[in-house]
């Protein structure tokens, strides 16, 4: 039995990993979409618009640049799944949670900002994407997404 | 303009399977498709590899020659040559350099080599009494040969293998372990192959001896033998009693005459020194 393993020593490695993989990745992606509709729920009276001149109903004293940058990666199960759909096409679902949690947190991160400045509003939001890490273009790698989300937030007078 | 609280709608974003029901899909599809792949090229393979000439396949047997390691026994060599030398000229045996390796190993068994190799293990060396027997095993194996079987599975073979490549690269265990599994010189031949070439080691020997004595007789030993550990060539042959019968009809049907056989005075395969 364990001569068998040792020969094919990469082939156990391979299976390990994406079962170690599904449940770690699994686990983890369910505590962050959890925390990811928490915060939400928290932050969804800060209104953010995509639009620039939408202005607040009220006077505003200043505005300043917020943004939050999220890094994520991939785990060997969602890598087998795509690589799987690399074949046949279609919608790579395995990637698509992880995005969509990428952009969630992004968009959370910059409201957190801009709370924290007192804001009452962001204008203009934007995201942006990028890959990262050394391996993350080559074919064998694991590879990381960068989702930047930016805006111009809105702080009213005080007091 | 009134902005309206509300919380994103995450439904649109992200699939609705589970991951492992996709994997599950995406896996059948992957199986359907290795298995036609599979039957594709393992056919392609056989065919190419059963009009291989002979010439590409000494260069193959030089390569696999190291598969075997033994000695080389001019005596059986002698066998063959003199049983080659019977077969009809258009047969594809004469373009053969053959070589009789004895490999020291205890299975009851033959292997036909690429490149006109044939090894011959030990046990089987020691389970010979006659050598109208030994002439029918290298008659045997001279039969796969002539009919090209040990090329048509090293053929086949080929087949997953490049699958394996093509999907999981050069440098993968997944590779390695489909080429270990597939590309193996000792590959099991078809209960038809088999048969094919006892009937064509029975011709062979009739042609070389003048009568079919001790076409079975080896055969016979071994299913008398056959207890609880099975020697190799009942596990990778047909049924030793399955091929008697093959060979009496085929000895019946041709009207071979039966002839006492020549014993062997010492082990076959060993040297007078021994």
């Amino acid at each position: 039995m364990l001569e068998i393993v040792l020969n094919n020593l990469g082939l156990f490695l391979f299976v390990g990993l994406a079962v170690l993989g599904y449940f770690a990745g699994g686990l983890a992606e369910r505590r962050h979409y959890r925390s990811i509709r928490e915060r939400e729920a928290e932050l969804v009276h800060l209104p953010v618009v995509s639009s620039e001149d939408i202005l607040p109903d009220r006077p505003v004293a200043r505005s300043c640049l917020v943004t939050g940058s999220v890094v994520v990666s991939i785990d060997y199960f969602k890598r087998i799944l795509a690589s799987l759909r690399n074949l046949f096409g279609g919608r790579v679902g395995a990637y698509e949670t992880l995005v969509d949690r990428a952009r969630r947190e992004a968009v959370l991160r910059m409201k957190e900002q801009a709370r924290r400045r007192g804001a009452c509003m962001v204008l203009n939001l934007r995201l942006e994407t990028a890959v990262v890490g050394r391996s993350a273009d080559k074919k064998r790698g694991l590879g990381s997404v960068e989702v930047v989300a930016y805006g111009t937030a809105l702080v009213p007078p005080r007091g | 303009m009134k902005f309206t609280a509300r919380l994103p709608d995450g439904s649109v974003n992200v699939p609705h399977t589970h991951p492992l029901v996709e994997l599950a899909w995406l896996g059948a599809g992957l199986a359907v498709a290795a298995v036609a792949v599979f039957v594709v090229l393992g056919w392609a393979g056989e065919y190419a590899a059963a009009r291989l000439p002979v010439a590409y396949e000494d260069w193959l047997g030089a390569r696999v020659a190291g598969t075997f390691p033994g000695q080389e026994s001019p005596g059986l060599a002698g066998r063959v040559e003199r049983l080659v030398a019977t077969s009809p000229p258009g047969s594809p045996l004469h373009a053969y350099r053959f070589r009789v390796v004895v490999v020291d190993r205890p299975d009851v068994n033959a292997v036909a080599v690429p490149g006109g190799t044939i090894a011959v293990f030990r046990g089987l060396l020691d389970q010979a009494r006659s050598g109208n027997e030994l002439d029918m095993v290298l008659a045997h194996e001279l039969g796969h040969f002539a009919h090209r079987d040990h090329l048509r599975n090293l053929g086949r073979g080929l087949g997953p293998v490049v699958l394996g490549l093509v999907l999981f690269g050069r440098d993968s265990a997944v590779s390695e372990l489909v080429a270990n599994l597939c590309l193996t010189l000792e590959a099991r031949y078809s209960r038809e192959q088999e048969a094919a070439a006892d009937r064509f080691a029975v011709d062979l020997l009739v042609a070389a001896n003048g009568h079919a004595g001790g076409a079975v007789d080896l055969f016979r030993r071994l299913a008398a033998e056959a207890g609880p550990s099975l020697p190799y060539v009942l596990a990778s042959h047909p049924h030793p009693a399955d091929r008697i019968r093959q060979i009496e009809a085929r000895i019946a049907s041709r009207g071979y005459p039966v002839r006492p056989t020549e014993p062997l005075d010492r082990p076959a395969g060993r040297p007078p020194s021994e």
